[in-house]
């Protein structure tokens, strides 16, 4: 028992750096770091690089690496990202971690090489020493964990609780807007906060990299089960997250010691656990306060009342909604049908294994819309569309191969199957709050990668299953047509809806829930509504997928394979019918394309350039080339159409409350700065 | 501004009961207290709202008057105390059932929709207390591709001459000035056909005239006899709360210290000692200025 306990300790310390190093961020800076996995790796990766690869000691790669490497990256981010976007929501901030996410890994291939490597060294000297302590065996580099945590946790809260730095931390925690005004400066110390975060990741990255080897993907994975920690910790209590990390290290280990070593579930259900933590406290919470509370508040009263209405939400922006009132038919619609002009026009111009691109691109367009929908209408974080593609692919191979139903009737099925999934996880998550969505999301897509996804009925000794195309559209260059009409229905549909009342109420809900709530609209029911077509329509699109590549695999469906996906969509445009469009074609063709007539190692710079596209995000909640798009059609408008807008004409006589601002080309200052907010309790 | 009658914009709303019941307030919260942790933000309040009344509340900055309204539109939950809505008791019901059982408000800083015109947040209120399930059922309908030719236009129509929003029905109300801003919120609340509004700070940000208007449009609402509204004012222009209420309630630090008529609050000295501090006012000018000035806090 001891042995495992102690073996857990190890794995559970690197669980408690981490989870440390999130909520610190968070609760300094209002941002949970989906990012924190990729930049440990991105550290762990560079100590091997100088270590490994150029023979450096490890204490001074270990110092260069977490000392100089790790705090650097983190004000540099500061600088160059983050303190921008104090002011943001919390989804902008995560969607521009989650482009972080996606950049890093491949700029740390782009930086250091692709190499394949076998082992990653940790601190502690080869060959590793082995300590028995009371009879059980204790490597040095457990050894070492066990030093950090330690170490962590004292110099964290001596620091925190009996200096002047920890004072000013604990000040910018309570509210930054005041601290500022207490003759602090709030960028000093946020640039140290995130010194302090990164550094915290590089340690945890170059700890584990020994026990998970430098895969980016088991780094996120390992950051992930992080989180269970951090929600446990309601995302801002640093001892209870320590203390969780610690603990579910331990489970972790004890729960081996019961089950049977030789089975495949046993390795799933391990794998799991962090995951069914997180699904244990999030319904316990649910159950017992049917909240969170405010603990995704971040700052007091003051910093509240400084955030401009609707500045810098998700899937929209101020400006935003003025450019898409001063737009005229024609301006709406001439970008969109000229864009599916090209996209049925370009099939019949390439060949052969460029037509079944673009059946895939359009099957990718399908499942974009998803977001489009949840996203840009609902508002909300889904990290989990992916799934849903699967869900919907794994039915419809299922269904059209092993049981002969119509190719066509099997799609729609399998986006039937993913719709109850799509309304249960809304209604067990939504309530919560906007970042609990996107960590429950998650981790229901990592639990059905886990669990679900890797049964052998799906898996087929690694082969997948096959899946037909409908008779009538066999041939790649039929279904790609096949493919372009459904995404057409699905878009037309999504037009529907963003103009019915339908349209209106999530509009409401996206801009303002307090105010839609006293309006008498169910926020809850309204966003469970719109996840739940958005699961449909992510299932449909994966049923599309899988017969477009003639196969479901359920590796093409891992979770994290999703967050690129995403980080595509939102670089094009989250809020868009034709940029989901365009999305899909960039998404299949750019690699393609790369491969074909590029050098090999480019190969990693699309999933930069989506990174970075996501991170835009920040600055175009649109999406940059929407934002481009948008720019575009007025431009077009201004040439066709020259009568004044609405707001104009409104604004050439009398207002009731004198004078209104200047047009949408030069968007007003918002109308509700909040600076007057009675800050009273 | 020639106000449009009222009386064009008020149907029977679904939900209400038929008939006022005598003597029963159209809201009412009893001993409500609320907690933050170790502050205390409302101590045992009680207030009434009658039907067909404009009531003001009022207190100094801090007195606990968002943390009220708070509760009695259900955004808040108290520590303890009650909340009825015409006797039924609505203290554990959601913000969005009140509203449909005839509970509006509006925002000290306009919570508006800013991706909706000024037109369809009155449309989207209407709908949703009149045609609710249009909520769920419109994104299937096809038609709505084609622009709306809703029965609704004629009341919405009315409303918006009413509050003088006509020539900007049609603009994003994301470019409104924040005076217009609040008329929207205003338009909003009395689309849904409540019994009772909640208005916080609805005059702040108005000019002169507007501020007139918007007064005036008070008045002709709670006077419809078709449709009586009652409407519950928090107010920072003491002035104009003395002018326009039949009753006012007055907090200081959570506390309610001061009820009845305004003759009876301009003369009430724990008011005075509330708004001007605790020693007396050395000249009566300065009395003159708290309680026929126009902010008060």
């Amino acid at each position: 028992m001891l042995q495992y306990v102690i073996a857990g300790l190890a794995l559970g310390g690197i669980y408690a750096i981490a989870s440390a190093g999130l909520v610190i961020t968070y609760v300094s800076s209002g941002i949970l770091n989906f990012a924190f996995g990729a930049l440990a790796y991105f550290v762990a990766r560079f100590y091997y690089f100088l270590h490994t690869q150029h023979g450096w000691g490890i204490l001074p790669s270990a110092v260069v690496a977490i000392g100089l490497c790790a705090p650097a990256i983190g004000i540099v981010l500061y600088g160059i990202l983050f303190r921008f976007m104090r002011l943001s929501s919390p989804l902008i901030k995560v969607v521009a971690t989650v482009g972080l996410l996606v950049a890093v890994p491949s700029l740390a291939t782009l930086i250091f090489g692709n190499q394949a490597i076998q082992a990653a060294p940790g601190l502690a000297p080869e060959p590793v020493r082995v300590f028995h302590v009371i009879g059980v065996p204790v490597t040095l580099d457990q050894v070492i964990v066990y030093c950090c945590v330690v170490a962590t946790v004292i110099i964290g809260a001596a620091v925190l609780r009996y200096t002047d730095v920890g004072l000013k931390v604990r000040a910018m925690v309570d509210s930054p807007a005041m601290t500022g005004l207490s003759g602090t400066n709030p960028g000093a110390v946020s640039v140290g906060v995130w010194a302090v975060s990164i550094f915290f990741a590089g340690l945890a990255g170059v700890l584990a990299a020994p026990t998970i080897g430098l895969d980016p993907i088991n780094f996120t994975i390992l950051v992930a089960a992080a989180f269970a920690a951090v929600i446990a910790a309601k995302l801002r209590s640093l001892p209870i997250a320590v203390s969780v990390g610690l603990l579910m290290g331990i489970v972790t280990s004890l729960i081996q010691r019961y089950l049977p070593s030789d089975s495949n579930w046993t390795t799933e259900i391990v794998d799991a656990i962090p995951f069914m933590v997180i699904a244990v406290v999030l319904l316990y919470n649910l159950v017992r306060r049917g909240s969170f509370g405010d603990a995704e508040r971040v700052g007091g009263p003051l910093d509240r009342a400084i955030v401009p209405q609707g500045e810098s939400r998700l899937a929209g922006s101020t400006a935003s909604a003025l450019d898409a009132g001063s737009i005229g038919l024609l301006g709406r619609y001439a970008g969109p049908a000229l864009l599916m002009v090209v996209a049925t026009v370009l099939p019949l111009i390439v060949q052969g294994f460029w037509v079944g691109l673009f059946a895939q691109a359009f099957a990718y367009g399908i499942i974009f819309l998803s977001w489009t929908l949840v996203v840009g209408e609902g508002g909300m974080l889904w990290l989990c569309q992916i799934t849903f593609a699967g869900v919907g692919a794994l039915t419809a191979s299922q269904l059209a191969v092993n049981h002969g139903w119509p190719v066509l009737a099997a799609i729609v099925v399998g986006g039937l199957v993913a719709l109850p999934m799509g309304l249960i996880v809304g209604f067990l998550s939504i309530r919560l709050g906007d970042l609990y969505v996107a960590l429950v999301t998650l981790t229901f897509g990592l639990l059905m990668e886990n669990l679900v996804f890797t049964q052998n009925i799906f898996v087929n000794q690694g082969l997948g299953v096959n899946m037909n195309r409908p008779t009538f559209a066999g041939s790649d260059l039929a279904f790609t047509y096949l493919s372009l009409a459904a995404f057409a229905v699905v878009a037309l549909f999504i037009v529907n809806l963003r103009r019915s009342t339908t349209g209106l109420a999530l509009n409401a809900v996206r801009w303002s829930e307090p105010a839609a709530k006293t309006t008498g609209i169910s926020v809850v029911q309204m966003k469970v509504l719109v996840a739940g077509l958005a699961a449909l329509v992510a299932g449909i699109g994966g049923g599309f997928l899988a017969a477009a590549q003639t196969s479901a695999q359920p590796g093409n469906f891992a979770t994290f394979a999703g967050i690129v996906w995403l980080a595509v969509l939102v670089t094009v445009g989250v809020r868009s019918n034709v940029a989901a469009l365009v999305a899909g074609i960039a998404f299949v063709m750019m690699p393609s394309l790369a491969q074909a007539y590029l050098p090999t190692w480019t190969a990693n710079i699309p999933p930069v350039l989506f990174g970075l596209g996501a991170i835009g995000v920040a600055k175009f909640p649109d999406g940059t080339l929407a934002q481009q798009g948008q720019a575009f059609r007025r431009f077009l408008q201004s040439r066709i159409d020259r009568r004044p807008a609405p707001l104009a004409v409104a604004m050439a006589g009398d207002g009731p409350t004198g004078t209104i601002p200047t047009g949408p080309s030069t968007p007003p200052a918002p109308p509700s700065p909040r600076v007057t907010q009675d800050v009273s309790p | 501004m020639t106000p449009t009658s009222p009386e064009t914009v008020s149907p029977t709303a679904p939900g209400r009961p038929t008939g006022d019941v005598a003597g029963v307030p159209v809201l009412a919260a009893r001993e409500v207290s609320v907690r933050f942790g170790g502050l205390r933000a409302l101590s045992d309040v009680s207030i009434e709202v009658a039907p067909a009344s404009i009531v003001g509340l009022v207190g100094p900055n801090g007195a606990g008057k968002t943390t009220l309204f708070g509760v009695l539109s259900g955004l808040l939950r108290p520590s303890s105390g009650r909340v009825s809505l015409r006797g039924e008791d609505v203290t554990e019901a959601s913000p969005q059932l009140r509203a449909r059982k005839g509970l509006a408000r509006t925002f000290q800083q306009p919570e508006l929709f800013m991706g909706l015109t000024v037109r369809e947040h009155l449309v989207l209120a209407h709908r949703v207390r009149f045609a609710r399930r249009r909520l769920l059922t419109d994104m299937f309908n096809p038609r709505a591709l084609f622009g709306s030719k809703a029965s609704e236009d004629e009341r919405v129509d009315a409303l918006l001459e009413l509050l003088d929003l006509t020539r900007v029905a049609h603009a994003p109300v994301a470019a409104l000035p924040l005076g217009t801003s609040r008329l929207v919120e205003v338009g909003r609340a009395l689309a849904g056909q409540p019994d009772v509004i909640l208005l916080d700070e609805p005059l702040s940000g108005l000019d002169l005239r507007a501020s007139e208007n918007l007064t005036e449009v008070f008045r002709r609402v709670v006077a419809n006899p078709d449709h009586q509204v009652s409407l519950l004012m928090v107010e920072h222009d003491v002035a104009a709360v003395l002018a326009l209420s039949s009753t006012i309630f007055v907090l200081d630090f959570g506390e309610l210290i001061a009820q009845g008529t305004p003759e009876h609050i301009r003369n009430d000295p724990a008011v005075r000692a509330a708004y001007l501090g605790e020693e007396p006012p050395v000249s009566r000018t300065g009395t003159d200025l708290a309680f026929n000035g126009t902010d008060a806090s």
